[in-house]
């Protein structure tokens, strides 16, 4: 071949090679890869997902608007979420979020807020909006109710104490009103290892989840006062110890003997064979329980509002799903995502998502065809729970916080530490953090 | 038809030119997936990064997160302690097991060697996840099929995952159980190539077969034991999956590793400046690790050298 001819072939086959790769590039490329008229979704693989596809497909076929659902395990959930917001161009036209990390979405300017895309937009009577969670007030840097609306619950999970009505109409027990009810209860019930008495996740992934509504019922809090702002450390109070002790009598005197490893697949596991006869847990694995499949207690695993600590005060902890619409996605994505939300808020779709599986995120379902529907009766529990339930770290350091109160609940309930040192220890702890991060505190007073 | 002198400088240079060329696309990719990611480390150990109002805002912060590392993060320290523990006692059991399944082996019959490589390779090809599932069933506390076990045998129940005491060293368990295949691999393939004329000479000197795995198999294999060793240390600080699926680093910090608290600082808590820190230190204890390791095998092999 002349040198002519190898030259002319190389420009050629280098020509070639660059036009493929132009157009690689313009397949792959984000604007190309976005149809117009599609609502990119980020969920996640939680008990809740089929009957939110289901609503999915119903409005799919009603309005013709299609969707892309890229489901992922929770555990790579923030991950994605954080890639997609942080980005030039969002992959996401909606994201669910879990309480956990509202906070840092809402903190980080991610999410636009609702009323900017349509300024008449509000959640409407009856929305559960678990503690102020749809709003942000940024210049308290916490969630508030009169704060910027930046999202709109897709999924309402709370704590709720399941019993087996069927153990307690043998031992003649009635529901408990208070933790020393339950306690006691439970010491009736306790017949180890055939049947536990009580059981509540203790790891260090969820024992915080657990422990919160005992903190909050007994009249404890993790800050002086969150909706004013005021971020000072007051976990290690008489309050907050007593709560504490309460938590490791109950795991250690009628739990499972397992009690700082057991997290919420085993736990679920021990109620629905019928190995523990009450627990804690979230609201959403009453879809397991009252699976035939999966549960042997499906007709006499029961809901109730969680007990009360000593001064009647009852509370529950909010684990629920916020979706938001993030500003980096075109504005005609985000008119789209918004009017499916808001159709997705409207009460009859909520008894379909109900009917789906799906825990509502209404609080005024009783006058709709779930009221006297025996397989729906966990609604009453659910939603009494869902109204003294508040988020235990609201604010955008609430990962590292629970990270650290976690661990040291957890050495405590193993017996590594005494309460006492895991509550000074976490609250030394969380005032170093919060105080680096420029926040003005008033110093925790140690126990 | 006249022969043109072949000019050596043109050659040298075309050489040149083409050592390079072909040199440069492994060394690009290299620079670009290896050693860019440690200096873009090396820098974000230095920053703290914090996102305001959607766009990053990275400051330096020198030393500051280094300085935070060594006193505070207890549970980093954890996790070195735990990882030491973890790799003296899992590597220590594997090159024993890999070490004198491969003899056992070796010694087989053609279709035995087959059938046994076959079956002692198997935990190596299962994928992470499935391992973590199969173990935490036969690990649980009340559904475990070893628990079960003990209790048909009328013996106390133990909590192998939840309780701090059994917690690492069941780790430890899966790890052996799932790594040994590749010390058995490795020091299999060094049994093969031994000269077998060694052997035979030998006969006439050992007493027995100890002698023989004393006094002459264990000094041949000796640079393939200490590459497997090498190797299985620096991959056994590497440990995630196995902790992520059976303890989640619980109980308390029983099973806290490395890798653990880096994925938690960096990626849950996102504390990125942080978890850079953490990263380079434990890039740093990897890499003094294998400038030992290397400096062993050099040493030994430079002995043998000038004993031959």
């Amino acid at each position: 071949m002349s040198e002519k001819k190898i030259g002319r072939y190389t420009r050629r086959t280098l020509g070639r090679l660059l036009a493929g790769l132009s157009l690689a590039a313009y397949l792959t490329s984000p604007a190309f890869a976005q149809d117009a008229g599609t609502i990119r979704v980020l969920i996640s693989q939680s008990p809740w997902l089929n009957s939110f596809v289901s609503l999915v497909d119903q409005y799919q076929k009603d309005t013709g608007t299609k969707f892309q659902l890229d489901v992922t395990p929770f555990g790579g959930m923030v991950d994605k979420m954080r890639n997609s917001v942080r980005a030039q161009q969002g992959s996401y036209d909606i994201i669910n979020i879990n309480a956990q990390g509202l906070a840092e979405m809402y903190a980080g300017g991610f999410l636009r807020p609702l009323k900017e895309i349509d300024s008449s937009f509000s959640l409407p009577e009856g929305v559960l909006d678990f503690g102020g969670s749809a709003h942000w007030n940024a210049s308290k840097n916490s969630f508030d109710p009169k704060g910027e609306l930046l999202g709109v619950p897709t999924n309402g999970n709370v704590l709720v104490l399941y019993y087996r009505s069927d153990l307690y109409k043998q031992a003649g027990l009635k529901v408990p009103q208070t933790w020393d009810d339950l306690l006691a209860n439970a010491k009736k019930l306790h017949n180890p290892p055939k049947t536990y008495g009580f059981v509540s996740r203790g790891t260090r992934e969820s024992i915080l989840f657990d422990f919160s509504p005992v903190l909050f019922s007994h009249g404890g809090s993790f800050f002086a006062d969150p909706e004013t702002g005021d971020f000072s450390v007051t976990l290690n109070s008489p309050q907050g110890l007593q709560a504490l002790e309460t938590f490791i009598k109950l795991n250690k005197e009628v739990g499972a003997g397992n009690a700082g490893a057991l997290e919420q697949a085993e736990l679920i596991q021990l109620l629905s064979t019928g190995k523990a006869a009450q627990g804690t847990a979230v609201i959403a694995a009453v879809a397991d329980l009252q699976d035939p499949n999966k549960s042997i207690v499906t007709d006499t695993i029961e809901t109730a509002l969680l007990p009360a600590g000593p001064g009647g005060k009852h509370a529950s902890v909010a684990g629920h799903w916020m979706a938001g619409i993030p500003k980096n996605v075109p504005e005609a994505n985000q008119k789209a995502a918004l009017k499916f939300l808001k159709w997705f808020l409207q009460k009859d779709t909520q008894v379909a998502y109900t009917q789906a599986g799906g825990i509502p995120i209404r609080k005024d379902l009783s006058d709709t065809a779930l009221a006297g529907d025996p397989a729906y009766r966990f609604i009453k529990a659910f939603s009494e729970n869902a109204d003294v339930a508040k988020m235990n770290t609201p604010l955008k350091e609430g990962v590292r916080m629970k990270e650290v109160i976690s661990l040291y609940l957890n050495r405590a309930l193993i017996g590594e530490i005494s309460a006492k040192d895991a509550l000074n220890g976490a609250a030394t702890e969380m005032n170093q953090i919060l105080t680096a991060a420029g926040y003005k505190l008033t110093p925790p007073k140690m126990l | 038809m006249a022969i043109r002198p072949i000019d050596a400088t043109k050659i040298e240079r075309a050489n040149f030119w083409w050592r390079v060329g072909s040199l440069a696309p492994a060394i690009i990719v290299l620079a670009l997936l290896s050693i860019w990611p440690v200096f873009n480390l090396a820098y974000l150990s230095l920053s703290d990064v914090k996102w305001v109002s959607g766009s990053a805002v990275v400051d330096f912060v020198g030393l500051r997160n280094f300085h935070e590392l060594f006193t505070g993060e207890e549970v980093y320290w954890a996790g070195v302690r735990n990882t030491i523990i973890f790799a003296i006692c899992a590597v220590t059991l594997q090159m024993i097991f890999g070490f004198t399944m491969a003899l056992a082996v070796r010694r087989a019959s053609k279709i035995g060697r087959s059938v046994l490589t076959a079956v002692v390779l198997l935990p190596i090809v299962i994928p992470p996840i499935v391992i973590g599932a199969m173990w935490r069933l036969l690990l649980g506390r009340d559904f475990g099929i070893v628990n079960s076990l003990l209790s048909y045998l009328s013996l106390p129940q133990v909590d192998w995952l939840g309780d701090p005491r059994f917690a690492l060293m069941s780790v430890v368990v899966v790890d052996v159980w799932h790594w040994t295949p590749f010390v058995f691999l490795l020091t299999l393939a060094g049994l093969e190539s031994l000269d077998q004329e060694v052997f035979e000479a030998a006969k006439l000197d050992v007493k027995n077969r100890w002698q023989e795995l004393r006094y002459v198999t264990i000094p041949l294999m000796m640079p393939t034991i200490l590459i497997t060793l090498a190797f299985r240390m620096i991959l056994s600080f590497k440990v995630f999956d196995e902790v992520f699926l059976l303890t989640g680093g619980g109980p308390g910090t029983a099973t806290e590793v490395i890798n653990f608290s880096i994925n938690r600082v960096f990626f849950a808590q996102d504390r990125v400046g942080m978890g850079s820190a953490m990263s380079l230190l434990t890039i740093f204890g990897v890499a003094a690790l294998i400038v030992v390791a290397n400096t062993v095998v050099r040493r030994r092999r430079k002995q043998k050298d000038a004993a031959a």
